[in-house]
């Protein structure tokens, strides 16, 4: 072997303990040369040659320590003191205790710190009294080391204390244990020795303490009661040979020391400890399986509270995570066969209805079948040491072998047979099971959260049916709802053929019909979720159903007659309005039936959504809605998919109620809106424009459709925490928003023409109904009332006047205008209440500039004298008074306006220079209207040609001061 | 690619001078190495020889042939070796004759796989080691072990007093 530097050797790790194997031998061999021979070169020859041993260093030596048996790792401990230090050091001894379990780091603290208190309080008391001197507490570190040490000292006394104590039990035991023979310490080899504490053996593991700097003492103490009965197992060939099972007779002390040992066999770590510790896993082995063969036994004799409680603990000590007795138990147990529990499924079929289903019989099953386990936990809990684990077990395999075989073919059965009494089979076996799993009561002891346990049975008990019960589910509500909405549009193209038509209320007790109706809906959103409705939707619509025929029946009797009894009195004036010269007639002429067509049609505007349709849908989703509901509690990821399915029957409710309902029916109103013609009716009479005032019906009912969606969101989804209200990204909250917007949009659409519509009604009220001499009583009338004939250009002065005490008899505004007047305030106050306040006011601003706008076309197209000017006063006023209800400031503004405008026809010819003034004071009109325009009003004045000259020298005076 | 790479021949130098060429997956077997060629670069190992400044070409050789055995052993992850190594798993056949060498080879088994972070050749150096001690009386480990006694006779006889417990009986 070739040289090997010594400098190579050198140990690089540096610290404490950093033995070479050889540096000692090294030194002291060294010393006794020098002793022999003071030669330097024999020295250094000498270590040369010693040296050539390699050197291992202290961490290699520590881990071979590990590897060593007990014995001869203290056998190690005595050939120097480098080497004792490294074996007593107490880590190695306290990573054996952890190893076996029974080291426990917070008690070895709570004892050091003891310690440390402790001494100090002695060190104050006593100080020198001991006599012995203890040096006072140290400041540095060395603290811990002294402590450790006093620790030790205290913790011997205390030994000793026990030990006397131990020794006097081992008397009086021994004095016992003279009637029990076979517990003796049996084995011939140790006849020597002492009789063993049997009990304090058992013990030995479980007493075993954390003191720090005891550690290789506590394993000590552990070791010598263990290690022979390991060494022996290990050696011994046949079962019946340990010494184990020799010194203890009971199954019990038997299994406890099995269990010490197994524990025992996991802190051996030398050389072959894998194979000595399956032999003392196949010895256990050997002895759980009798164990479990009697406790079999004592199952078949049912002994309860004898052998299967006595196995079942023995069973417990010797593997405290073992199922085997449990799974034994489980297994075979009697409830799976038991005729009385195992009922049919089939009767919830059999016994109901054709294409029904009865949830009785199940209910009679969970009943019996929660009764027998709830006795079979009472037993579970007198045999087994931990009952709960095992109670849990057996519910499981209940549900495994019981309630899934009771459920699927059930389920099975109910999808093939009808949809319907699935869906109400699934929700109400659900609401059953949970029942069945809340009313257990499992044994005492232990801390298991019984709603947990009972959401995961339920959860795997319906996980397989789940899927396909949500999607049936939303599948037959979507069905029912488009069912529903066809079959109403159906109804609806049938009354269109056959022209038939009736109105559901008037408009004077649309509100309180509102409110009767509301309150009903509410009735039935409140009433008690039935569990199982026993069918869908239907007494819902009988709070409408009643109102429907009778309207019905209205219709039927006089078809459209009260309406067109009304006839206009104002028939036949100047328009070329042919339409109905004879009212009350049969409809001779094509026009006269066009138009009574026209307005059968108007009239069927507001069915053509109905509340009924809306609430039978709502009522279809709330059953829906409550048979998904009762999954939520089941929370985690089926909850959530629950949640969801809510969400999304509540979507597809507004998605059909919307799209499918109410929008069509607005776009239909708005297309028969836009295509009204009021030349074309005949009847101006009622005070309405008919297509606008169904519309506004339309509205009121799509209004309450949707209060009737917010009610139902509200009390379905947000009170029961379905949908966060708060949250905007939710999807049901998100589906709410956008059916109310679609409404918003519908009724602006439909506004937007039943302004038209409207303005084209009052510039035909305008047109037909304002006689020429309102506003000019002195000027065609003239040849008529006034027999004074005097040429009706030259009606300037004296004219009037006599006439004029026949008509400042009504000084009051004229027809037309209270006409137009009712007409647009009739409707503007429809609005009111159905409408919200915003769009209302949109709405009555764009109708009062709209009727300015035909107020003043309709100005230009008069004549108006003097004496009219009172008349056309009134008017202006009429509407002012009007337009101030609505409240709004602009809008009165152009009223204003008008009505100073209509001053200047009272000024008399006279004073036409006046009149300019008037006319060219543009703040007189607050700015909408320029003097130009007020001009061209003033051109309006019947005896304008007379005064022109007058107001245009006045106006452009400066003009004629040149002339 | 891996596998080309595995098979690469990198080239030991011992503390003699002598060239050992191995596969990478064997030199691998080995955490100083692997680190150094993950550190340097595939390039820069092949490159020059890889100095083994603390071994010896003999010792190389014995080293490098255990590595070759085990070259497809599952590396021990740094986690688990400390649990591992407590359930001792008792050394396998061909490890118990590989490790039939004279004790001054063993230690210098036991010192290259210390220094070139083999852990399971340390662990089964150590096991052997352990092996030899087994069944010696104090005096016996001394001897094999070259250590002197420095008890006094009483001190040694209080230590095996102190122990008793642990002796076989």
């Amino acid at each position: 072997m070739s040289n090997i530097t010594p400098l190579r050797r050198a140990p690089t790790t540096g610290g404490v303990g950093t033995g070479k194997m050889t540096a000692a031998t090294t030194t002291t061999a060294g010393q006794k040369y020098h002793q022999h021979s003071t030669s330097i070169l024999k020295t250094l020859q000498a270590t040369e040659m010693l040296d050539t041993k390699p050197v291992l260093p202290a961490e290699i030596i520590a881990t071979i320590l590990d590897y060593l048996p007990v014995p001869d790792l203290l056998r190690f401990a005595r050939t120097s003191r480098r080497y004792k230090e490294m074996v007593y050091d107490d880590t190695r001894w306290v990573a054996r205790l952890k190893s076996m379990g029974v080291w426990d780091e917070a008690e070895a603290r709570k004892r050091f710190e003891e310690a440390v208190q402790r001494r100090r309080q002695q060190t104050i008391s006593s100080g020198v009294g001991r006599g012995q001197p203890i040096p006072p507490p140290s400041p540095t570190g060395t603290t811990k080391r002294e402590s450790l040490f006093f620790d030790a000292d205290l913790e011997q006394e205390r030994r000793q204390h026990e030990l006397l104590q131990i020794q006097l039990q081992k008397q009086q035991i021994s004095d016992l244990r003279d009637g029990f023979e076979t517990m003796k310490v049996s084995g011939g080899g140790s006849g020597g020795e002492p009789p063993r504490d049997v009990e304090g053996l058992l013990l030995v593991v479980k007493n075993a303490r954390s003191i720090r700097g005891h550690a290789r003492q506590e394993y000590g103490r552990i070791y010598g009661a263990l290690a022979p009965f390991y060494f022996d197992l290990v050696r011994a060939r046949t079962h019946t040979d340990p010494l184990v099972f020799k010194v203890f007779r009971d199954p019990d002390r038997q299994a406890r020391m099995l269990a010490n040992l197994r524990s025992f066999a996991r802190s051996d770590w030398a050389d072959g400890a894998e194979g000595r510790r399956e032999k003392l896993e196949g010895m256990t082995g050997i002895f759980e399986s009798a164990v479990l063969r009697e406790f079999e036994q004592g199952y078949e004799f049912w002994d309860v509270d004898g052998r299967m409680k006595k196995y079942a603990h023995v069973l417990e000590v010797l593997n405290p995570g073992s199922s085997a007795g449990v799974e034994l138990f489980i297994q075979k147990h009697p409830i799976f066969a038991d005729r009385e529990v195992l009922a049919n499924a089939m009767d919830c079929v059999n016994q109901a209805m054709a294409d029904s289903i009865t949830l009785e019989p199940s209910r009679r099953f969970f009943e019996v079948l929660g009764r027998k386990v709830n006795e079979q936990g009472e037993i579970i809990g007198r045999i087994f040491p931990r009952p709960q684990r095992v109670f849990w077990g057996f519910v499981d395999k209940v549900r495994e072998e019981i309630m899934v075989e009771y459920i699927t073919p059930l389920f099975d059965d109910a999808h093939q047979r009808s949809i319907p009494s699935y869906l109400r089979a699934v929700s109400g076996i659900f609401e059953q099971t949970m029942l069945f799993l809340r009313t257990l009561t499992p044994p005492k002891g232990g801390e298991v959260d019984q709603e947990a346990r009972a959401k995961e049975i339920a959860l795997r008990i319906f996980e397989p049916h789940i899927d396909l019960y949500f999607q049936d589910e939303i599948d037959t509500f979507t069905a029912q709802a488009e069912r529903e909405v066809g079959e109403w549009e159906k109804k609806l193209s049938e009354q269109e053929a056959s022209a038939e038509s009736f109105y559901m209320g008037s408009f004077a007790n649309r509100q309180a019909d509102k409110k009767d109706f509301l309150t009903s809906f509410k009735k039935v959103v409140m009433m008690p979720v039935t569990v199982l409705p026993t069918s869908l939707g239907l007494p819902i619509g009988s709070p409408f159903a009643s109102s429907k025929p009778a309207a019905t029946a209205a219709a039927n009797g006089g078809p459209s007659t009260p309406s067109r009894a009304g006839s206009p009195a104002p028939a036949g004036t100047p328009g070329d309005r042919a339409s109905s010269p004879l009212p009350g007639k049969a409809f001779a002429d094509e026009l006269a039936a066009k138009a009574a067509l026209m307005t059968s049609r108007l009239e069927g505007i507001k069915s053509l959504f109905s509340i009924e349709v809306a609430l039978s849908l709502v009522h279809g989703a709330k059953a829906s809605l409550g048979r998904v509901a009762v999954f939520i509690q089941l929370g985690g990821q089926v909850g959530g998919e629950a949640r969801e399915m809510c969400e999304t029957i509540f979507v597809t409710l507004l998605r059909i109620l919307g799209n499918g309902h109410v929008k069509p029916g607005f776009d239909k109103a708005v297309t028969h809106l836009s295509q009204y013609n009021p030349r074309e009716v005949s009847e101006h009479e009622k005070g309405g424009v008919a297509p606008l005032v169904t519309f506004i019906e339309l509205v009121n009912v799509g209004d309450l459709i949707s209060q009737m969606i917010d009610v139902f969101y509200e009390q379905q989804l947000a009170q029961p925490k379905i949908a966060d209200r708060n949250d905007f990204l939710d999807p049901a909250g998100m589906a709410k928003k956008k059916f109310e917007q679609m409404l918003d949009e519908s009724v602006a659409a439909g506004l937007n023409k039943g302004i038209d519509v409207l303005m084209d009604e009052v510039e035909y009220i305008c047109a037909t109904t304002q006689s020429p001499t309102d506003y000019n009583p002195g000027g065609i009338s003239a040849p008529d009332s006034i027999l004074s004939g005097t040429i009706p250009g030259m009606e300037k002065a004296p004219a009037p006047r006599p006439s004029a005490g026949a008509i400042d008899m009504d000084i009051g505004p004229s027809k037309t205008a209270q006409r137009i007047k009712d007409l647009v305030a009739s409707h503007t106050s429809m609005l009111v209440g159905s409408t919200d306040k915003s769009m209302l006011d949109v709405f009555n601003g764009e109708v009062g500039l709209r009727l300015f706008t035909a107020v003043c076309k309709h100005l230009k197209r008069q004549r108006i004298s003097t004496e009219g000017a009172i008349k056309l006063i009134a008017d202006m006023n009429l509407y002012f008074e009007y337009i101030r209800t609505l409240k709004n400031k602009d809008l009165l503004a152009y009223f204003k306006a008008l009505r100073e405008l209509s001053q200047i026809y009272l000024i008399d010819a006279k004073h036409a220079k006046e009149m300019a003034t008037i006319i060219a004071d543009g703040d007189r009109f607050g700015g909408i209207f320029r003097a130009e325009e007020v001009y061209e009003y003033a051109e309006r004045r019947a005896d304008w040609y007379q005064v022109k000259r007058e107001v245009e020298r006045a106006m452009y005076g400066l003009e004629c001061c040149v002339m | 690619m891996a596998d080309s790479s595995s098979t690469t021949k990198i080239v030991l130098e011992s503390n003699e001078g002598a060239r050992i060429d191995v596969e990478r997956i064997v030199a691998e077997r080995s955490v100083l190495i692997k680190n150094l060629i993950d550190d340097l670069g595939e390039e820069a190992v092949l490159a020059e020889p890889i100095p083994i400044p603390n071994v010896n070409t003999a010792v190389l050789k014995k080293v490098i042939d255990w590595c070759k055995y085990h070259k497809n052993d599952a590396a021990q992850s740094a986690d688990d070796d400390n649990d591992n190594r407590k359930k001792t798993t008792d050394i396998d056949e061909w490890d118990q004759k590989f490790m039939q060498v004279d004790q001054e080879m063993l230690f210098e088994i036991i010192l290259a796989a210390n220094y070139l972070d083999i852990k399971q050749l340390l662990d089964v150096g150590c096991k052997t080691v352990a092996n030899m001690i087994k069944g010696k009386s104090p005096e016996e480990i001394r001897k094999t072990f070259n250590i002197t006694n420095d008890f006094t006779p009483e001190e040694e006889e209080q230590i095996r007093r102190e122990n008793e417990w642990a002796e076989d009986r």
